[in-house]
């Protein structure tokens, strides 16, 4: 035994090597100088400059459409994309873990460590914002030059895009978030009328308590807290009117004394007793299960709920209404968009510009927005491409009127960092009612993420 | 002892690996809680206490405490008390006959994962269509029907009750793998001998020497209750409103959704700070046996 302990095996040495080399590269890595990741960037960026058709054709995507019903509407994106360009192969997702957050869990991690996929998902406003202060997209003015885009969209939208100036990624639909669905028949059956204004929205749900005492008048499902927010946007919006609700998102209104923001909650708080009462166990689609099942007659929700509706057999038009909500003072569409840029650094730029074509073209949207549930960005296609009453007439409506499209809170005016504690705070205003406390919370959330300074990029007709 | 080359690969090798992906990435995780990393690109700058001045400032992180002191109390006592009869029946002869089906039965909730056992509640749960108020108002209960987790008040208790029922049965079998040392059973045997209720037989007996396993048991139950995530996670999200949050599903919130990095650095800190605290206990007593 004594002799084999001395006699050093093979094995033995190429692990003391192995952990030799490890630790060397620890030692190397931790005596690197910071901002490492600005070298690839560099290095790329000048080979794509000098030698554009060197680069393979290879397309990788993040993108979080993976659950049912989005999966098709991503299929009819690459789709359109093969179509056009048959040569390129696409990399989608390539880590797994896809679909909303752990998208972005996934996607965080690639671009911190210095990774980029060529193109990503992400929604206009505060999300993109993020991305281009932490220096990972590259501006796109060519591009949207080229194919004269600006044109070709409403204007808000193209705001939405916007961070100094910049054009940094290609909308590819538009959601509105304040559509009140309701259950046809049962308003045909009571002799309703669909509301227009927070009045009318008492009125009827104060008859549908009346006429159906198992039934709750509104819909709701705050497990994920943003659909909490949804329902005072729409309140906030009639009381204080579409400039005010800009600038409440901007941080330029003092919340602690403000009575628009008071009279909003107050309003609210009268709705709250119709309201679902256990809508804290719910998420969105669970909460417009509840119209469907009869548990409840209308909910507030975005155009993406139109694709739910038909999953359970509903038709638009004919079991379920669906409009604009509030329609006093104006009727103003609040909405965000999903859209794709350009990654600085990414390893196969001129591909990536090709897919960023595609996006832009009808080929992609009409397929793509029709299986989705959103809103075509072109105005310059055929409103009629949709297939229900609905969106043909929301379509119409955005296509005469651009200017009333505002990017909303959830897609967002203010920092994600504001946004997300923001949702809590009105989820909770939900489950009690609380207009003081509410009030002095949503005030020191606006002031602790500095707000007015970090959605100063964000303009909306005057404001 | 004299150390051949394997003993020291074999103490080396795993050393360097825990130093590497825990050790430095607990350092690191405290560094970047004193930096200004905000937003989606990482900025290493030291700023200080300046992050953590925001996460004391912010009434979400005091609910986060409150609920996760909750989930060390109400989460662990009940269980381990539970659990300390629960084994120590589980030995009585006249149990015997029983004692393999029951362990199974309070077993197989440990052999699911958070995710499943998480759905599987929040849909017995749900107040108007749940399983457990269609049961109560089957059976003219009526009145005892809750609103479970979605009522601020309670929901922290509620989904406590996840946890009881998820690790009983782990806990029990920590508890009979010290309650069956030949010592201890002589002693019981003796003690009954001489006449000693059962009662007495646990508390002045059993206890006293199986506080080893009690103490581990405690010890890991506390740190599974602190860093608990996947059940607030799937049942509530941290709802209504934030009142069931914790500070691991903050954490996450800070980091990945509000781009708060060096925030949920922070929360880390607290965790892991805690975490210390809790472990104290059963360092003494490991010491104590050690080296007293």
């Amino acid at each position: 035994m004594s002799e084999e302990k001395k006699k050093i095996s093979p094995s033995l040495i190429i692990s003391v090597i192995i952990i030799i080399v490890l630790l060397a590269a620890l030692v190397y890595y931790a005596t690197l100088p910071p901002k490492v990741e600005v070298v690839p960037t560099v290095v790329v960026t000048t080979v794509y400059t000098t030698a554009p058709r060197t680069e393979e054709r290879k397309l990788e995507i993040f993108h979080w459409w993976t659950a049912g019903g989005e999966r098709e509407a991503a299929d009819a994106m690459f789709r359109a994309l093969k179509s056009k360009y048959p040569d390129i192969i696409l990399v989608e997702n390539p880590v797994a873990g896809g679909g909303g957050v752990s998208h972005r869990v996934v996607l965080q991690a690639r671009l911190s460590a210095g990774l980029p996929p060529d193109t990503w998902q992400t929604l206009g406003g505060a999300e993109l914002k993020a991305y281009v202060d932490g220096g990972f997209l590259e501006p796109i003015d060519d591009l949207w030059e080229e194919l004269k885009y600006a044109d070709a969209i409403p204007k808000p939208l193209a705001d939405m895009v916007t961070v100094g100036g910049h054009r940094y990624t290609v909308p590819l639909n538009i959601h509105i978030q304040n559509i009140l669905y309701y259950n046809k028949k049962l308003f045909d059956e009571l002799g309703l009328k669909p509301p227009t204004t927070i009045d009318e929205l008492l009125a009827v749900a104060e008859a549908i308590k009346k006429a159906k005492p198992n039934m709750w008048p509104l819909a709701l499902g705050t497990k994920e807290k943003w659909e909490a927010a949804f329902v005072l946007d729409s309140f906030i919006l009639e009381t204080g009117g579409p400039e005010y609700y800009v600038k409440l998102f901007k941080g330029l209104v003092d919340v602690k004394t403000d009575p628009t923001f008071r009279k909003a909650l107050e309003r609210l708080s009268e709705l709250v007793p119709y309201v679902y009462p256990y809508h804290a166990g719910l998420t969105w689609d669970e909460s417009c299960g509840l119209v469907v099942s009869g548990d409840a007659a209308m909910v507030l929700m975005g155009t993406w709920a139109i694709g739910y509706f038909q999953s359970r057999g509903w038709t638009p038009g004919k079991e379920f209404g669906a409009l604009t909500f509030p329609q006093k003072p104006e009727r103003i569409l609040l909405g965000h968009t999903d859209s794709y840029g350009l990654a600085k650094g990414a390893p196969h730029p001129n591909t990536c510009k090709d897919w960023l074509r595609v996006v832009a073209s009808a080929d992609l949207q009409v397929p793509t927005d029709v299986t989705q549930g959103g809103m075509f960005a072109r105005l310059d296609i055929d409103p009629m491409k949709f297939p229900d009453p609905i969106r043909q007439e929301l379509q119409t409506y955005l296509r005469n009127n651009p200017g009333k499209l505002i990017l909303d809170q959830h897609g967002s005016i203010a920092p994600y960092s504001f946004t997300q504690a923001y949702w809590d705070a009105i989820a909770a205003f939900f489950a009690e009612p609380k207009v003081d406390g509410t009030i002095s919370t949503v005030a020191s959330l606006f002031e602790t993420y500095n707000v007015k300074a970090e959605a100063a990029w964000y303009h909306w007709g005057s404001v | 002892m004299k150390l051949s080359i394997t003993d020291i690969l074999f103490f080396l090798v795993p050393t360097i690996f825990f130093t590497i992906i825990l050790y430095v990435m607990v350092g690191w995780t405290f560094y970047i809680s004193f930096s200004d990393w905000q937003g989606t690109a990482p900025n290493y700058n030291f700023v200080g206490l300046k992050w953590y001045q925001l996460m004391f400032k912010l009434d979400r992180f005091w609910v986060d405490i409150r609920n996760n002191i909750i989930w060390l109390l109400v989460g662990v006592g009940p269980t381990a008390i539970v659990a300390i009869f629960l084994a120590y029946i589980l030995e009585l002869k006249s149990t015997q006959r029983f004692e393999t089906y029951i362990r199974n039965l309070i077993l197989y909730p440990a052999a699911m994962s958070f995710l499943v056992t998480g759905t599987i509640w929040s849909w017995m749960y749900q107040p108007d269509k749940g399983v457990i108020n269609t049961i109560l108002k089957w059976a003219n209960l009526g009145f005892l029907t809750s609103n479970f987790v979605t009522d601020p008040a309670t929901a922290n208790y509620w989904l406590t009750l996840i946890f009881f029922w998820q690790y009983l049965g782990f806990s029990v079998i920590i508890l009979q793998s010290s309650l069956r040392t030949t010592y201890l059973k002589e002693m019981v045997e003796a003690a009954a001998v001489d006449g000693a209720s059962r009662m007495r037989i646990l508390f002045n007996i059993v206890i006293p020497n199986i506080r080893g396993g009690i103490l581990i048991l405690i010890s890991l139950l506390l740190i599974s209750a602190l860093k608990v995530f996947d059940i607030v996670y799937i049942v509530t999200f941290g709802g209504p409103g934030y009142s069931t949050d914790v500070l691991a599903l903050f954490m996450f919130i800070a980091t990945f959704q509000q781009h708060l990095v060096a925030v949920g650095a922070g929360l880390g800190v607290i965790i892991f700070i805690m975490a210390l605290i809790i472990v104290i206990p059963y360092t003494i007593y490991a010491f104590r046996r050690w080296f007293g």
